[in-house]
């Protein structure tokens, strides 16, 4: 990890603007495979992005 | 081509996350934004940019309409705000294509017709209110009464719908004709909501006319006043 990968993730974890959700994320993920982290991270995003449109409605098509 | 607004990065995407196709809404969390040459390069035409970190990644979407997208947008939305982007249509314009020398001296210029994407950008929240907005409208039991008094700004929506309604009943004598008629009136109009573009607009009362000022009969007793 290089000095700036390490203090972007300090940042966040000082951030107090952060959720702690985020936080524990993080803090979680560094520990592991960073692939693995990154993969993870692409599908538990991809899969929020798709709630998010069920939960406000937004699948529907215009 | 400094209006087309497709980032050409080659990569893959989930196709509802295409806006080109069908106007589909992207989301992400705005970057930044602002105005630049074309896929930042200094050969290419004055256009503007939005950069938005997707679920799938930056997206770059360039528009020189972008920029009244968000300066206009109803809920102006800032850096960092979770938004939705979504062409909603075309508008005919005039292009001018400049070939430049080394120097990028302009040795050439010629104007040729093209058409702008017109976007909307705002807020996440917006569209789900407008989704909320164009089921009402499409929800043919759901009372007006109700239906205006959730959504006041839908007051204008639903009095084109009952002009739409009058215009069938006055002019289309088939029952099936004028209920397709009503169906593609409120359905075009719940698309339009759903996709973001702006509201109609009726004016509730006709404006009153104007004296005619020339035809007027004139009090020849009363001074004209002082300009």
């Amino acid at each position: 990890m290089s000095a700036t990968d390490a203090a972007a993730i300090e940042n966040i974890l000082a951030d107090p603007g952060a959720s702690q959700w985020l936080k524990a994320a993080l803090e979680s993920a560094v520990a592991r495979d960073p692939v693995d982290a990154l993969n993870d991270a692409l599908v538990l995003a991809g899969t929020l992005e798709d709630r998010l449109r069920t939960v406000l409605g937004l699948t529907e098509s215009a | 081509m400094a209006d087309s607004d497709e980032p050409r990065d080659g990569k893959p995407r989930r196709r509802e996350l295409n806006p080109r196709r069908g106007g589909a809404l992207l989301i992400g969390r705005l970057k930044d934004h602002g105005r630049a040459n074309y896929q930042f390069r200094s050969s290419e035409d004055p256009s503007y940019y939005v950069r938005l970190l997707t679920s799938r990644g930056e997206r770059t979407l360039w528009g020189k309409d972008l920029e009244r997208a968000i300066r206009e947008g109803e809920t102006q939305p800032k850096s960092g705000d979770l938004v939705g982007a979504r062409r909603i249509g075309r508008e005919a314009v005039t292009v001018t294509t400049r070939q430049r020398d080394s120097e990028g001296r302009v040795t050439a210029q010629q104007e040729h017709h093209a058409h702008r994407t017109r976007w909307v950008l705002e807020k996440v929240t917006f569209f789900a209110e407008r989704a909320r907005m164009a089921r009402r409208l499409r929800d043919e039991q759901a009372d007006v009464r109700n239906s205006v008094r959730a959504h006041p700004e839908l007051k204008s929506t639903f009095l084109s719908v009952r002009a739409a309604e009058e215009f069938a009943a006055r002019r289309i004598a088939d029952p099936r004709d004028r209920e397709r008629f009503l169906e593609l009136v409120k359905g075009a109009m719940a698309g339009s909501i759903q996709k973001g573009e702006p509201l109609p607009s009726v004016p509730l009362r006709q404006e009153r006319r104007k004296p005619d000022v020339a035809k007027a009969p004139r009090d020849v007793k009363r001074e004209d006043p002082t300009r």
